[in-house]
Order: C-alpha cells, then structure tokens, then sequence
C-alpha cells in the first residue's frame, strides 16, 4: 500500500510501557533499590531494568513502529510481528527482573530465569531490528532523521549483546573467559549504547521530524544536522567498538568511554543549536504542551551535561553517576517521551476514529481530544518532582528523594489518566464524538484501514 | 512543417504564488494549427505533459541557468507520457498514465497545523463532482492521506517540485472506480 497506515499495536506497548513507568516509581516510593541499596546491587538492577526496558524501550518501540514508516513514507514491513514482539519483551523482562532477585537472594527458586532472559529478550530485540530494518531498507536512501534510527537500531543491537552475555555469565551459563572479561568490564558500554545510543539518540532522530512536524519550523538538512549525526555516530561507535577492543586487548575501557564522551558532546552541543533554532523559526507562534514540555525535557538534557561536566570537573562524577543516570532517565528521556505521548495518542486516536469520515460528516478536531490546563499541571509537578528527587539524591537526602518520587508517581498518573481520556474520546463534545460511521477505539489496538 | 512558439512565461504569476495553468491554456486556445508554446516556469511542469499530451501536443524541457524550466511544446505526434514523466513522479502516480482535466479546485495547504491540509482536502473532495480535479500545495508528503484517497476510490499524483519542500498533489475524484469500470 502506498502511504502509511496506523501501526496496530501501537496503543498496546504505550499502556504496558506506562504500567512499568508506574511500577517502577512504586518501588522507589518504597524505598527499594537505589539509592537504600548500592547501585550496582540487584535491587537497583531491577529498577533500572523495569525502567530502561520496560518504560522507555517498549515506548520507544511502540512509537517507532508507527513513525519510522511516516519519518521513510512505507509501510510497516510487518503489522502482526509486534504483538509476539511484545509478548517477549515483557515475558523476558519478567525473567530478568526475576533473576536479579534470584541474585539477591529474595526468591529460593533454581529455575534458570537469566539464561530465560537473555533468550526472550534477544528474541524480542531482535524482532524489533529485524521489522523496523526491512522497512528502512526497502525505503533506501533515507531521509536524515531515519539515519539516527538506523544508529539508534545498531545501539540496540550492541546493547542487547552486551546484555545477553551479562545475562549468561550471571546464569552460570559459560565460562568462556573472553565473555567473562566483557561481563566484567562491559558494563559502561552497555550502558552508553542503551541509555545514549538506543534510547537518547533516536529520540533525538525522531525529535527533528516531531518539532519540525508540529511546531510548523522547516525541516533540517544542514550542517549542523548532518554534524550532530556524524558526532553522535562517532562517539558511539568509539565508546562500543573502542570498548571491546580495549576488553579484548585489556586495555582500560574509560579511554573509549573518554573519547566518546568528548565526541558526544560536540553532537549534543550541535543538536542544542538546531533545536533552538526549530524553536525560533517555527511559524506556529502559540505552540502545544507537548511542544512546550517537550523543550522543558530538552532543556533538562542540556542541564544534565552540564552537571555532568560540573561533576566531573569536580571530581565526584563517579560517586554521583546515579544521579545523571537518574536525569538522563527520568527530566530528559521520560519527560520528553510523556509529552510526545501526550499529542501521540491523541493524533492516531483521531486519525483511527474520524478519518474514514473526514469530509463527509462533522468531526471533532485533534485538540478536542485533549484538555492542555488539566494535563499541564501534571506535567510541571512531573519535572518539578523530578528535579527536587534529582537533587535529593545529589545531596544524600533519602526522605526528600522518596517525597519527590511521591510527586512523580502523582503526576505520572495524573497524565496516564488523561491520556486513557484521550483514548476513550471523553474530552469530546458528546455531540460530536460518535458521529455515524464512527467506531468507539479499543483502548489496547487499533483497528487498521484498509484500502 | 516549420513550428513558430508562441512565448508564454508563467513564472511572475508562480512567484507570486498563483496558479498559471489559465493562462497557458488561454494561450493554447489561441495558437494557430503550426504554432506551439515556450513555456518559462520555476520548475518542471509535469503535470501539464499529461494534458497537452492528450491535446496533441509533444514537448521538449530543458533545465535553464538559475533553475527555472523551458519547455517547448509543438503540435503534432504526442509523446506516450508515461516513457517521459519524471520518475518521481512515475513512483508516486496510485493510478493510470492517461490525461486528467484541468484542475477545478486549487488549494495551498503549506502554511495549517498538521492535520488541517488532510481535512481540508477530504473535505474538498465530498463536494466534488466525479472526475473532477484538485490540485493541492503542502509542505509534506501526505502519507496519512494516501491510504484515505485510496479507500475513498479517488486517484492521485504527487511528486515534490524542485524545491524539494513544496508537495503537490493532484487528486481526481473517483479515478479508481472509473478504472475499475
């Protein structure tokens, strides 16, 4: 088909990636894992897991199986392969989350959850590359912000491995000592390609479409794009394929993970110039919240460096690494993957309802989908509890953290509950929400047109 | 036969936004059985091979210095279309090479919010009479609106003029089902 129809599965991977959200913040609200326990101890690996993978992965997937086939103008390779794709990513995440418990001793059971894991999640990743791969292949030569997702799908791919060797190494699977040297040194690099490479540079990739897309500012193609691009590949391919070559030739691995960072920050610093520029030449001058929130996130990344830069010029980058892992998780990736949620369902949900009868009947516009006043307060106690949590932590402040992370999980709900509204058309005029012809949309999937 | 041209340059009315396509066929109109047109435009006028074409008329394009077109249109043998339309255009054409009229209804879409050209333009078409043709301006390429024509029975072209940020397209009211029938 020519054009680009609604990805089916879509809805079913936000409503799961917002569960974990919610859970993860549950745990923390109850003090588990970090920062009461190390972080590097199972407890706060289960976090950051049911974070990484469970919230901001299976967002990410879910949002890339509808807008790789807009950002390349083809159709989805396949529209049935995600529900078994999610069907082994949360069964794997299961396993995992397990297995760190296993670790720690909580649960007695001898069952094999890390080898589990390193299989359904491998499974699961892999089908993710290989859809998401068929449709950028077949749409050859790609369009910019695609390349970043052709990085980002790579980032994966590396993250992944890394990931399954740890899992294998942690299940007593093999001893091979070459794995055991990456399990041992590995996991800065596992943790650069998932948190930088996979989720922070396609979001930025896919960034440059939504704001161009939303805010009416032109498309970038320039130097400072393709710069931004090429700065951020670099860095990432120096700090993953630097760093297994220094594994394997027991070399330290910080030399990769330093150039990489020196490189990086000259993608980051390329990237702040265009988005403030998309912002100034934007001819939509009174902008959406998922616009404005979504400069609130950016800004909250520009914020991290800093910090980090602070911190390591200071010295104390080391001791406080949770807490940029914390920023970089939660005031920049999550808050921006909540506000483009935000205009996200909203705009597929309309498209999915009233576009078969557009033209033909009265229908309701995208933003009558939505209620901005109520979901904005939501949005500012999010980032503002963010921040206060981020600086709980930086200055050794249990309760204040835990206070913070209260406020967060309010928010988080606050806007989940908006978005359901969204979902179940209930901020519409009753008398415009089901004009004839019109179908009420499942909450979970879409129902996909056919031509 | 010896071919005099009769020249016509539509690219003040283009730079100033317009539509010139009343203005070639009014020279058209005009011409003498040994007369063709010069045409000057600011870009390749695709479109417009398919309707002279099926009027008799072959051409010749050539790109000008600066990026603006000239193409020569003489009487006589047409030239099949589809060997000669630009292969973008030939990629994003949903339905048969043959000649569509004259658009009936123009709109320019650049500057709405997303999804505003795509109600605006179902919403053009319901009020059309079939065959007819909408000629569309947007700022991208409508992926969403594609399928939407598609199950509506309506035919379309588009393609991206050589500024590479301007999309036009060409929608022609239940094309798909005249074909079918």
């Amino acid at each position: 088909m020519i054009g680009v129809a609604l990805s089916r599965w879509t809805m079913s991977y936000f409503a799961t990636a917002l569960i974990a959200l919610i859970a993860a913040e549950g745990l923390m609200l109850a003090g588990f894992g970090y920062p009461n326990a190390a972080i590097s101890a199972p407890q706060s690996l289960v976090l950051v897991h049911l974070v990484a993978i469970g919230w901001l992965s299976l967002l990410l997937c879910g949002a890339l199986f509808q807008f790789v086939p807009v950002l390349v103008a083809r159709s989805l390779y396949s529209n049935s392969l995600p529900l078994p794709t999610l069907a082994l990513l949360v069964s794997g995440l299961c396993a995992l989350l397990l297995g760190f418990l296993q670790l720690s001793g909580s649960i007695g059971s001898r069952f094999g959850f890390f080898p589990a894991a390193a299989i359904l999640l491998g499974a699961g990743f892999a089908l993710v590359i290989w859809n998401l791969g068929r449709t950028l292949w077949s749409a050859r030569p790609l369009t910019l912000p695609a390349r970043f997702v052709v990085v980002g799908l790579c980032s994966l791919a590396a993250t992944v491995f890394f990931g399954v060797v740890f899992a294998l190494v942690l299940g007593g699977v093999t001893t091979r000592a070459h794995l055991l040297d990456v399990a041992a040194f590995g996991l800065p690099i596992h943790i650069i390609a998932g948190l930088g490479g996979w989720l922070t540079f396609t979001a930025i990739g896919v960034s440059y479409r939504l704001l161009a897309m939303f805010m009416l500012a032109p498309e970038l193609e320039g130097g400072t794009t393709h710069g931004t691009l090429y700065a951020g590949t670099a860095a990432l391919a120096v700090a993953i394929l630097g760093g297994i070559a220094a594994i394997c030739t027991a070399t330290n691995v910080m030399w990769a993970v330093g150039g990489a960072g020196a490189l990086g920050l000259l993608g980051v610093a390329l990237y702040a110039g265009d988005v403030v520029h998309l912002y100034r030449a934007r001819k939509r001058r009174t902008i959406e919240l998922n616009s404005r929130m979504a400069g609130v996130a950016l800004a909250n990344l520009a914020a991290t460096v800093v910090l980090g830069i602070g911190l390591l010029v200071a010295g104390r980058f080391g001791d406080h690494v949770g807490v940029i892992v914390f920023l970089v998780s939660f005031a920049w990736l999550s808050g921006f993957g909540l506000a483009k949620l935000y205009k996200i369902v909203a705009f597929l949900t309309w498209l999915e309802c009233y576009g078969p009868v557009l033209g033909k009947t009265a229908t309701p516009r995208v933003q009558d989908l939505v209620t901005e006043p109520r979901a904005n307060k939501w949005f500012v106690l999010y980032f503002a509890a963010a921040w206060c949590a981020a600086a709980a932590l930086l200055f050794a402040m249990p309760l204040a953290f835990r206070v913070g992370i209260a406020a967060m999980l309010c928010a988080t709900i606050g806007i989940g509950v908006q978005l359901m509204r969204t979902r179940r058309l209930a901020n519409v005029n009753p008398d415009l929400r089901l004009p004839k012809g019109v179908h009420p949309p499942h909450l979970l999937h879409s129902w996909v047109q056919q031509s | 036969m010896t071919v005099s041209f009769v020249d016509v340059d539509v690219r003040p009315t283009l730079r100033a936004g317009g539509e010139p396509f009343g203005e070639i066929m009014a020279a058209i109109a005009k011409l003498a059985p040994d007369q063709g047109i010069r045409l000057l435009a600011t870009f390749k006028p695709v479109p417009l091979f398919h309707v002279l074409g099926s009027k008799g008329f072959s051409y010749e394009a050539k790109e000008l210095d600066g990026g603006d077109w000239e193409v020569l249109f003489s009487p006589g043998a047409a030239t099949a279309p589809a060997d000669n339309v630009a292969p973008a255009a030939k990629a994003a054409t949903a339905t048969d090479a043959s000649a569509w009229p004259a658009p009936v209804q123009h709109m320019d879409n650049r500057d709405l919010d997303p999804p505003e050209p795509m109600v605006r333009i179902l919403a053009t078409t319901e009020k059309m009479a079939s065959g007819e043709v909408l000629s569309a301006l947007l700022c991208r390429e409508p992926i969403f609106l594609l399928p939407e024509l598609a199950k509506r029975g309506h035919g379309w072209r588009g393609g991206f003029e050589p500024d590479g940020k301007t999309y036009k397209i060409l929608v022609r009211i239940n094309a798909a089902k005249e074909t079918a029938a």
